[in-house]
């Protein structure tokens, strides 16, 4: 049978050939995201902020590319703004979730015992207030203020890395592999570095995908609630809200945000698709 | 002549490369055939060709004939019909193959249920008769992760042959099995013909074949070497390989020279120790010299591992001392793994991992290369992954790794139980050598008591 298996796995590779178009797909679109969040409305020198009282709700031309909206403001340059907005919040959440999240984890895996104990009740304690209570709450306290957001959507983010972290790097550190290291007088850093890290990551980095796509769509959901930011800063979920009366005159300018949205966590999810295999 | 089985140049293909083959026998009713050679040399594929479950990879081409039926043309449902009414097989590893979380009985009496489409209260009776057979008693009840090896066997070939198949395909039958219950599984296999029975037996091991008789053939690289009488190829084996395979089953090493025995480095004084609330042993003493080979033998289940963690330090002992000679530096106790690949970081590049090493005990990497070539690893195996080379390979690889930190003594803990017989030999062979060097200790646990005679300068039996 070992024959066999090792036999058919030369033959014919079980690699997640059909996996990759999508993949690179979606790594194509984070990349076009990546440069409009980063370039902004400057990329079409158009200010996002400019009204226009004479020409509202018109259709894509030359000087607008992708309409104007209610106010005559251009739709593009508004788009991007909000790309950035969104972007960075993702981008900076996922790392101050992550980092803590996998560092308190591996600690946790590590010393066992009462550092353990401690800090998974920290974590359960998270887990047991609902995310979007713990984003009103500070959004409440500062209405309207990207910090507040941030900090709620990085608070309520951490638990899933810590969680993950903990519980592979568990699984990791007991192999007799770790055990073989110890005696052979590798200190913690190098157990860390070749036993727990190469386990981790890949996991870490989908879970720090949907947790950005997870950011996004918080954002503009909350935006569109009227929690989040506030107009006029040009948000996609603040769009969607001052767009929505509009939905008849001009319904392709309120499907704008909306696509931006599902593009973004569509290539969010689609980037990480292959990696989850591994 | 009415034969059971009859294979007719079957050989094996993967696209256009030839895996194994060609190959030519017929077994009558009452006849026994041993399949022998080592990993990968393509013996499973004749069990698979046969029973139609090679994998959708690999093609198979020649005759094959069962019961006087030509089988091989027919389509897999019908070749399906065939298992369990007139082929069984008794898979490798016998405790991954009954369904975990049904009762042995249970499991028996669907087959004799449904495979031998029996009534309900018949084949209630048919499992308890064969319950008994098998010395069962008592296992009814128990799932299969609580069974012993043996059981776990038993129950397997309670199932497997419930529906009286006149054939059975037995594939390494004794793997991973210690030294009693290994002769248990093989009587009940030598059963099969007896009772008219044909067994096809599979095996990498020169006692099985030599205990089944009948008819072999000897595979290497699915090449066919050998063909003929059991007997008459052991007792004078016309192929090189097989004679060297004959060599490395361990009753038949040269018992090995005595090492230079140096002063105490470890000594062991009543040591006891618990595991949950069992006692594993107690009493246990032992006196380390330096330089010398101490084989540690017992059925598997008795402790032996955790007799070895407790000495080299990484378990508490309930009572009793392991005083280290002073001399010893902190990492001067090793110990190799009975997984190799489980012993290393399993994503990271073995280059990396003995780096680590010399680094950290500021040995010279060319020393490293050095012993690397002593034990013929090539040094472009360190750019691979730890399950990119061979369990062989990987082994030696690790042994070099203990020898980075230059240790005093090295706890083996049946560090070649999952090599082949050659491999096995070969490594043993390497890691006296450089024991002998470097005046070295080693412990070698091993379940096989040839191995602990030939190789060791003593041999302590638990138990």
């Amino acid at each position: 049978m070992e024959r066999a298996n090792t036999l058919s796995a030369t033959i014919m590779p079980p690699s997640p050939a059909k996996r990759r178009p999508a993949q690179m797909l979606g790594y194509a679109m984070m990349a076009g995201l990546a440069i409009a969040a980063l370039g902004g409305p400057a990329l079409i020198g158009a200010d996002p902020a400019k009204q226009s009282l004479l020409a509202t709700l018109q259709s894509p031309s030359i000087a607008h590319p992708l309409g104007t909206d209610h106010l005559g403001r251009d739709m593009a340059a508004r788009l991007l703004s909000g790309a950035q907005l969104s972007l960075s919040l993702a981008f900076l959440s996922v790392i101050t979730a992550g980092l803590p999240g996998a560092i308190l984890g591996v600690l946790a895996a590590w010393f066992g015992g009462w550092t353990d104990r401690i800090l998974g009740a920290f974590a359960d304690a998270v887990l047991a207030l609902p995310g979007l209570l713990l984003v009103l709450m500070l959004a409440a306290i500062s209405p309207g203020s990207w910090w507040a957001l941030y900090a709620g959507i990085s608070l309520t983010l951490w638990v899933e890395y810590f969680r993950y972290t903990r519980q592979r790097a568990r699984i990791s550190l007991a192999e007799p592999s770790v055990e073989a290291s110890r005696m052979l007088g590798l200190g913690p850093w190098l157990l860390v570095r070749r036993h727990v890290i190469p386990e981790i990551g890949p996991g870490l980095l989908t879970i720090a995908a949907f947790g950005a796509a997870t950011a996004v769509t918080s954002v503009a959901a909350l935006g569109f609630v009227s929690v989040g930011i506030r107009p006029p800063t040009a948000e996609w979920g603040v769009m969607m809200t001052e767009l929505l009366p509009y939905w008849r005159e001009a319904p392709f300018l309120i499907l704008q945000p909306v696509a931006c949205l599902v593009i973004t966590v569509l290539a969010l999810h689609l980037s990480v698709g292959g990696l989850r295999r591994l | 002549m009415k034969y059971s089985i009859e294979v007719t140049a079957l050989t094996v293909f993967a696209g256009a490369t030839r895996l194994m083959g060609p190959v030519s026998f017929q077994l009558q009713p009452g006849g026994t055939l041993v399949v022998m050679g080592e990993t990968g040399a393509g013996k499973s594929l004749i069990a698979q060709a046969i029973l139609g479950t090679l994998p959708s990879a690999l093609r198979a081409e020649g005759e094959i004939k069962v019961n006087d039926r030509r089988v091989d043309q027919l389509p897999h449902v019908e070749r399906a019909k065939l298992w369990g009414s007139e082929i069984a097989t008794l898979p490798q590893e016998p405790w991954r193959a009954l369904a975990p979380l049904m009762r042995s009985f249970a499991q028996v009496k669907e087959a004799h249920r449904f495979v031998a489409k029996r009534q309900a209260h018949e084949a209630t009776q048919a499992t308890k008769k064969a319950f008994e057979a098998l010395s069962l008693k008592g296992a009814e009840k128990r799932l299969p992760g609580a069974l012993s090896g043996g059981m776990a066997q038993r129950v397997a070939f309670a199932a497997a042959t419930a529906a009286n198949a006149p054939i059975l395909l037995a594939d390494e039958p004794t793997k991973g099995l210690d030294a009693e219950r290994h002769s248990k599984v093989i009587d009940l296999l030598a059963e099969v013909p007896q009772g008219g029975g044909t067994l096809l037996a599979i095996t990498h091991e020169v006692s099985v074949a030599r205990r089944l008789g009948g008819n072999m053939l000897v595979l290497r690289d699915g090449e066919l070497l050998e063909q003929g009488q059991t007997s008459s190829i052991l007792d004078a084996p016309s192929d090189r390989y097989t004679q060297s395979l004959l060599n490395a089953d361990p009753q038949n090493w040269p018992v090995s020279a005595p090492s230079h025995i140096g002063k105490m480095i470890l000594d062991v004084k009543n040591l006891s120790v618990t595991r949950g609330n069992k006692r594993i042993f107690e009493g246990f003493n032992l006196e380390l010299h330096a330089g010398e080979k101490v084989a540690l033998t017992g059925p598997s289940g008795i402790g032996k591992t955790t007799l070895l963690d407790a000495m080299a330090g990484l378990l508490k002992p309930e009572s009793g001392a392991v005083a280290r000679d002073g001399s010893l530096a902190k990492h001067s106790i090793q110990k190799l793994y009975q997984d190799p690949p489980a012993a290393f970081p399993n994503r990271v590049r073995l280059a990396h991992v003995l780096q680590d090493v010399a680094r950290r005990h500021k040995t010279e990497w060319s020393e490293v290369l050095q012993t690397l070539e002593q034990l013929a690893i090539h040094p472009s195996l360190l750019e691979r992954r730890p399950d990119e080379v061979s369990g062989g390979e990987l082994q030696r690889i690790s042994i070099a790794r203990a020898l980075t930190v230059r240790p005093k003594i090295i706890f083996a803990d049946e560090p070649t139980s999952r090599l082949d017989p050659i491999t096995q030999r070969e490594t043993l062979a390497m890691l006296a050598r450089v024991a002998d060097e470097n005046q070295i200790a080693i412990v070698l646990v091993t379940h096989d008591k040839n191995i602990a005679q030939k190789w060791a300068d003593r041999a302590v039996s638990l138990m």
